[in-house]
């Protein structure tokens, strides 16, 4: 067989996007002890370290897991010869030897997350995934065509907006100074004893870079701490929104769909979550479970789900009367199938933009978190930069100022990303709000049977969501 | 719909969401991962006898379904236990920093209000120009900063450098006064600040709604034909637009004044005001479950009647709903 041939567009994209993704895993791999002096060879001799891995064990073999389910499942359903399988297959086993070697091979440690060859395992990875992409693109030229032409359409429709531009930029910034935080200020720099000033509070100055912003109440960099923060704060918005989406679309499309006593009993307890108070709430659960990131992402997620299956309920109730669902039905189509097929696809591009958005609430609910004293006290996220503020009575002191903007900026400027990302997302996936003419395949997202409630009621208090939507009215009467 | 039947409706459900979070509470402090009487009893040295009128208080001696019906006993009659780091009962507690946050919360969300509702009418309805891009944007970046961080920028602006504010509490430690009006000035001067904070942060959000609101309702076929019957542009915006606009509006604001303890907890931390907040605050730091327990209820129930005003709110603000 021919390896098949594939629109130049997407080949151009692959060859872009390949390396581009190796190198964000390859980083967010990269170990942060290296020493503090980094010569060049030193710093490329990071990538092939030894000690790289830092994903457990686990979550490579519930990769794996996936991955043989999506092979089994495509063998079903692809061509006689298609290769889709096969590449899916490789992935699973290389993925299995990954997670056996980080487990130790035979410690057999679930936890586990040393191996010496993780960068070699995940490069074979990447370039297996881009294969995938090739060979599927290759089976179905007029699905790849579809894919491509719709993807252009919305990066088109995005990029018009300033705001949107503007959210990506501010993004790709953080993400770039997360991503290479290792080489901006070694991580040795936030132990205790890595003074950069004799005394505490030293005013900003220009000639050591690590006092950019000063020097924090122990004579630590400002620098430092500010910029290893991004990646807490980067990480848990975005792995807490992960979890939020998923259980929240789930309930929602689950409630919407099953309109009898199921939806109103699920419906019943969503509304329980939408009434609790998030912060307190938080507090509370932070408070009897500990103090680290994995408790605080649970709480966020906990108390935000609620909001996104609201939302994603009302537009599920009005994809539900709709033809195709009805023609589905009287077919025989089970349940599953239809809410998988036909409701999970049409509110697709309503839980995207809702959870671009729930990152900015998650992002400000971590800070606010970690700034009541409930993070990681061994970790720094800019949450936990403010709270040390407060804490050794920074706002007396006016040399520490740099040290109380520097976190409080780049939060505001993230949170304030997100919600302009998501403003544009709405707009370019909300039909009734694009500036064209025209309105086909229109989605209603409004629930008629309940008082107007947007997104912003959602996880209520200060983080109450953020939907913006420009035009839209507040879920209005329609 | 009926009158009756749709009061009847939302305060039922109001009810039962009332109970469900009572239930809630109940499991929260019980069920969770962790021995229940570790959370409910205080840690350090206390007496066997302290911990054991401790675990009567709180019927932990008893099997979980009697707990159950000692909780719903305890709780409708305000006995809440009591508080370990103040050695007082937690009604008592609560009770005396209830007002505090009351007189802050409340001035502060008045002005909120007023101030949101009126710059998202102009905003919306001036779309596009100076003012709205102004107003708007200058709201949507107070609404993306953490209201504590704000708090602590006026603390080091206001009263450290340029010392026209206390930097916190509720009076000065110690403090003289010469009589009503002293003292009356004195706690202006105290309340101006945290007040301030609190009401500029949700001035933001209420601005964007009224905005959004305002601009979806001048969209509508009755605006477009108020304009052409030829109205003068007043009539038609506060004639036909902004009661249409205020409805959705206000429900929404209505609801989210139940939330404002969320907004208390911060403001009053960083402004050391002996409120609800930072009882909240402090009792997490010192791990006094009883009194966390208590406000965390009580701060359900706000939620609750909040949103229940809401929905009577509208009953009468939207004629439609009774059709």
């Amino acid at each position: 067989m021919s390896p098949g041939t594939i629109p130049a567009r997407l080949k151009r994209w692959i060859f872009f996007w390949t390396p581009l993704t190796w190198l964000v895993l390859e980083l967010i791999m990269f170990p942060k002890d290296r020493p503090l002096s980094s010569g060049l060879a030193n710093v490329m001799g990071g990538f092939v370290d030894k000690r790289i891995g830092s994903y457990p064990a686990w979550t490579l073999w519930a990769s794996a897991i996936v991955l043989v389910v999506a092979g089994v499942r495509a063998r079903r359903t692809q061509e006689e010869d298609s290769r889709v399988p096969r590449v899916l297959f490789a992935m699973a086993v290389v993925t299995s030897i990954w997670a056996w070697a980080q487990m130790g091979f035979t410690q057999l440690d679930l936890s586990g997350r040393e191996s010496g060859y993780s960068w070699l395992f995940q490069s074979v990875l990447v370039v297996l995934a881009a294969v995938l992409v090739w060979v599927w693109a290759a089976e179905h030229p007029e699905r790849t065509e579809l894919a491509i032409w719709n993807t252009r359409e919305i990066w088109r429709l995005y990029r018009a907006s300033w705001q949107g531009i503007l959210g990506l930029s501010i993004l790709l910034f953080f993400a770039a100074m997360a991503l290479l935080a290792p080489f901006l200020a070694s991580h040795a720099w936030l132990s205790p004893n890595a003074q950069v000033s004799q005394t505490g509070f030293a005013a900003p100055s220009l000639h050591p870079y690590l006092l950019w912003f000063g020097s924090d109440e122990q004579g630590l960099s400002v620098l430092a701490e500010f910029v290893w923060s991004a990646r807490i704060s980067l990480f848990v918005g975005l792995l807490a929104t992960l979890i939020t989406t998923v259980v929240g679309a789930g309930a929602g499309i689950f409630t919407g769909y099953y309109g009898s006593w199921i939806g109103e009993v699920g419906m019943r307890i969503v509304d329980v979550f939408l009434v609790l108070p998030w912060l307190p709430f938080a507090m509370v659960l932070a408070a009897a479970w500990g103090q680290n990131y994995a408790i605080i992402i649970l709480v966020i997620a906990f108390t935000s789900w609620a909001g996104t299956a609201r939302v994603v309920r009302a537009g599920v109730l009005s994809v539900k009367e709709s033809p195709f669902v009805e023609r589905a039905r009287a077919i025989g189509s089970s349940n599953v199938h239809i809410m998988g097929k036909h409701i999970l696809p049409n509110v697709m591009p309503l839980i995207f933009a809702n959870a671009v958005l729930t990152v900015a609430i998650a992002v400000f609910a971590e800070t606010t978190l970690s700034f009541l004293g409930l993070g990681d006290p061994l970790n720094f996220s800019w949450g936990t930069m403010l709270e040390h503020v407060f804490n050794a009575g920074a706002t007396q002191v006016p040399s520490a100022t740099a040290y109380l903007l520097a976190p409080g900026i780049a939060v505001v400027l993230l949170v304030l990303a997100f919600n302009l990302m998501g403003t544009s997302f709405d707009e370019v996936l909300d039909p009734k709000l694009r500036r064209r003419e025209d309105s086909g395949g229109e989605i209603h997202l409004r629930d008629d049977t309940a008082p107007p409630v947007p997104v912003w009621a959602g996880a209520g208090g200060d983080a109450g969501g953020a939907s913006l939507s420009g035009d839209g009215g507040p879920g209005g009467l329609s | 719909m009926d009158k009756r039947r749709y009061f009847t409706r939302k305060v039922l459900n109001a009810v039962l969401t009332i109970i469900l979070v009572a239930c809630f509470n109940f499991m929260l402090f019980r069920i969770l991962p962790g021995n229940p009487a570790r959370l409910l009893l205080p840690k350090g040295h206390y007496s066997a006898l302290a911990l054991e009128k401790q675990m009567k208080v709180f019927h932990l001696d008893r099997p979980l379904w009697q707990q159950f019906g000692y909780y719903w006993v305890d709780t409708l009659k305000g006995n809440f236990g009591d508080s370990y780091a103040q050695h007082q009962p937690v009604i008592q507690v609560v009770g005396r920093a209830l007002v505090p946050t009351l007189v802050l919360v409340g001035v502060g969300t008045l002005f909120a209000t007023i101030i949101g509702i009126v710059v998202g009418v102009i905003a919306g309805w001036r779309r596009n120009h100076a003012f709205d891009i102004t107003a708007t944007n200058l709201g949507m970046i107070l609404y993306s900063m953490p209201t504590f961080w704000v708090a602590m920028l006026f603390i080091l602006y206001f009263s450290v450098k340029l010392g026209w504010f206390p930097t916190g509490r509720m009076a000065d430690v110690g403090a003289v006064y010469t009589g009503f009006v002293d003292r009356a000035g004195q706690f202006v001067h105290h309340l101006f600040l945290p007040a301030f904070v609190f009401a500029i942060t949700y001035a933001a959000e209420y601005e964007l709604i009224m905005r959004s609101s305002i601009t979806g309702v001048m969209n509508e076929d009755y605006a477009l034909t108020a304009r052409a019957k030829g109205l003068s542009p007043n009539k038609v915006l506060w004639g036909h637009v902004v009661p249409n606009a205020m409805l959705p509006s206000v429900t929404l604001i209505m609801m989210n004044f139940g939330f404002v303890l969320s907004g208390a907890i911060l403001v009053e931390t960083v402004f050391n005001w002996p409120g609800l907040g930072l009882l909240a605050y402090n009792s997490m730091l010192a791990r006094d479950y009883p009194v966390m327990q208590a406000v965390f209820l009580l701060a359900s129930v706000a939620v609750i009647l909040f949103n229940l005003i809401a929905d009577v709110m509208y009953y009468y603000l939207d004629p439609r709903v009774k059709a």
